[in-house]
């Protein structure tokens, strides 16, 4: 999962991007407005923070033109403001969520993932395909009851997969969703690891979870959803 | 405690009404001196009219002597008059009163005198007459000289007299009431755009600032300059409500994001177990976090102090020499100049005090000297020059960096106005340096002002009232 963070504070915007990237989210930063609002009308992000603060264009108007450009992106507010109305006008105006600073660390990583969750169309953070079971609080997975160890890399990629169960994911859609600009990616280290992850889900006799389409991507599938 | 109250309608009123009072006061006295001057004529025109119809009414008494004799049918005498008659021989023709009193009247010179009887002043003519008997005959008449002293009191007069005082009183009186009645009614009228401004005022709370005087007192030359007075008044006071707002909501939000970020900090080192080298360098970055909030907190504190009114409670006002405040801030600046190896030319030549504490001269020399190294590029120089121009003292700090947008100008000195809000930010200002200047200069009875220069560059210039000259002496004994 790919987030963006929009904050001209640098030293917030490093701790926040460290905390996010320890949860296994591929994080892209932007120093102010502009940039944040370029980045963010690529559509590529399953979230979005965004600070109302900014240099050279306010978080509201980057919110605003995101959504006039129909980017589905869910969009957390940060703020240092006080004012009920603003936070009103801001939900209103297509924002999801809100954190007033200062804020909680933990708190803003798990109203991250509650929002990434939200806009895939899943409620639980346990999410389930088939006989396979993913944490994403714990970033366990299990198939059959039975604890698989899968790397960073293979647990978003999955991750990623379960959220869009029997749709044709790209290669380069994984690509943008699972790595930020501050990673080297290439599209055969994606299929190294699909590859991988194959590999450690398949049980012996059984049809493989994930199915490589060519030149179109892969495809998870299973019995449906348990 | 009550306070004392005064009223302008009832000023106004009482005025007007003392004047009424004194003005027909005045007229009720001319009035009676020229009564009493006409009723006195009156007055005498009856005497003297009478003591003649006496003196017609001495008639031949048609005996052997030739004798006369008064005779008083159709005569018509006032009452209480008193006279008498006498012929040339003492022969007593006619009285009434007091015959020794009015004998010895007789012996007056004919006309006007007063004299009392009794209680009663009365006012007689005497009147010296002859009156021929028989004037047909050969011999031409027997001729009598005939005295005559009429008199009535003098009551009569005054009677008159304060009939007519009485009249004009009355009709002041009335006068009176209804004029108090109608000023009442018209000033309070016309006291009105008064009530309307007060009542307008009165609307103006903390939240809502908007006064607009209404018409009527606009119209009134009187209420003018209080409806304008008020109206500036308030748009300062609104002004530097909002100011004080926009500060207060500012500061929130600066120390906010301090505070988030050292919190963040802290928390992203115990998300997981670290290495000791990530925990040790995880607290240094924490702890220049919490550096950070400290100086923010330290400046917000500088600024809030400064803008308090200057404490004198220990009575002196301190003073300090600018120069060595100028010295110390280009001694503390050395490492960071060094470090872009920027050159700074100091031109000190005056060695006055001013009105300021010596920390908060070093605080405006080094945040202005800081501030013009910021911005200045590597390599080159900054000029700092001390001057005295007759009673002030003149600092101007000039360097050859991008210099000022005139956009940015007006602002300047607002707290926590950047120019370049993403450039200041990482290299740790707060935007309060300016301001913190601003509010020194101020408390010094100074100015500062920033302008580019010609040759490219912002040039800082700061004017300071020097102290007198024990001050310095003082200053630089010390």
């Amino acid at each position: 999962m790919r987030v963006l963070l929009v904050e001209d504070e640098q030293r917030l915007a490093e701790n926040i991007v460290a905390a996010l990237r320890e949860v296994g989210l591929a994080v892209d930063h932007a120093a102010d407005g502009e940039a944040g609002s370029h980045l963010a009308e690529q559509g590529v992000y399953d979230a979005i923070v965004l600070d109302l603060m900014l240099p050279g264009k306010s978080g509201k108007n980057v919110l605003r033109d995101l959504r006039q450009r129909t980017i589905h992106s869910p969009v957390l507010i940060l703020t240092a403001q006080e004012g009920k109305e603003s936070i009103v006008e801001l939900l209103n105006a297509g924002a999801d969520d809100y954190l007033g600073k200062p804020f909680d660390l933990g708190e803003l990583l798990a109203r991250v993932k509650a929002l990434i969750r939200r806009g895939k169309g899943a409620s639980a953070s346990v999410l389930r395909m088939s006989d396979v079971e993913l944490d994403t609080v714990h970033q366990t997975v299990l198939r059959g009851g039975e604890a698989i160890d899968l790397s960073p890399t293979e647990y978003r990629i999955l991750e990623y997969l379960i959220h869009r169960p029997r749709a044709i994911v790209s290669k380069q859609e994984l690509l943008e969703h699972l790595y930020d600009f501050a990673w080297e990616h290439h599209s055969n280290v994606i299929e190294a690891h699909v590859s991988n992850l194959r590999r450690k889900l398949n049980v012996p006799g059984t049809e493989p979870l994930i199915e490589t389409l060519r030149h179109r991507g892969y495809r998870l599938t299973g019995g449906g959803p348990a | 405690m009550t306070i004392r109250s005064i009223s302008i309608t009832r000023r106004l009123v009482i005025s007007v009404l003392l004047l009424e009072l004194l003005t027909a006061f005045a007229l009720i006295v001319a009035v009676t001196v020229h009564e009493h001057h006409i009723e006195l004529k009156a007055f005498d025109a009856t005497v003297t009219g009478t003591a003649e119809t006496l003196m017609g009414a001495v008639q031949d008494a048609e005996d052997q002597g030739d004798n006369v004799m008064l005779d008083l049918r159709g005569v018509q005498l006032s009452n209480n008059a008193l006279y008498r008659v006498e012929d040339e021989r003492g022969q007593v023709l006619g009285s009434f009163g007091d015959s020794a009193m009015l004998s010895r009247a007789l012996l007056n010179p004919p006309g006007f005198f007063e004299a009392k009887i009794g209680h009663v002043g009365y006012r007689f003519f005497v009147l010296h007459g002859v009156r021929t008997i028989d004037p047909g005959q050969a011999n031409g008449g027997v001729s009598h000289s005939i005295s005559i002293v009429y008199g009535i009191p003098v009551r009569r007069v005054w009677h008159e007299v304060i009939e007519s005082i009485r009249f004009f009183a009355l009709a002041t009186a009335l006068l009176l009431s209804i004029t108090t009645i109608l000023m009442v009614l018209l000033v309070r009228r016309h006291l009105a755009p008064v009530h309307e401004l007060a009542h307008e005022a009165d609307r103006i709370s903390s939240r809502n600032w908007q006064f607009d005087a209404p018409a009527s007192a606009k119209e009134t030359v009187e209420l003018r300059p209080l409806a304008k007075a008020l109206e500036s008044a308030l748009m300062r006071v609104q002004l530097s409500f909002e100011q004080q707002k926009r500060f207060t909501s500012d500061a929130a939000h600066e120390l906010k994001t301090d505070v988030a970020i050292v919190k963040s900090s802290l928390q992203l080192l115990s998300m997981r177990k670290r290495t000791v080298d990530e925990y040790s360098e995880g607290l240094a970055l924490s702890l220049d976090d919490f550096t950070r909030l400290e100086s923010t907190v330290e400046k917000l504190l500088t600024l809030a102090r400064l803008e308090q009114p200057a404490d004198r409670a220990d009575g002196a006002p301190s003073t300090c020499s600018l120069r060595k405040a100028v010295e110390e801030a280009v001694h503390q600046s050395k490492p960071f100049a060094e470090l872009k190896m920027i050159e700074v030319i100091v031109e000190v030549r005056d060695t006055a005090a001013i009105s300021l504490d010596g920390r908060d001269a070093l605080l405006l020399c080094s945040n202005i000297l800081v501030n013009a190294l910021q911005h200045s590029h590597e390599r080159e120089k900054v000029c700092v020059k001390l001057v005295r121009r007759d009673a002030d003292v003149v600092l101007t700090v000039q360097d050859w960096g991008e210099g000022i947008s005139e956009e940015d100008r007006p602002y300047l000195f607002d707290p926590f106005y950047r120019g370049d809000i993403s450039r200041s930010r990482k290299s740790g200002s707060t935007g309060l340096g300016l301001s913190i200047c601003k509010a020194i200069c101020t408390r010094g009875g100074g100015s500062i002002e920033i302008s580019n220069h010609p040759a490219g560059g912002a040039l800082v210039t700061v004017i300071l009232p020097a102290s007198d000259s024990t001050s310095i002496s003082k200053e630089l004994s010390a």
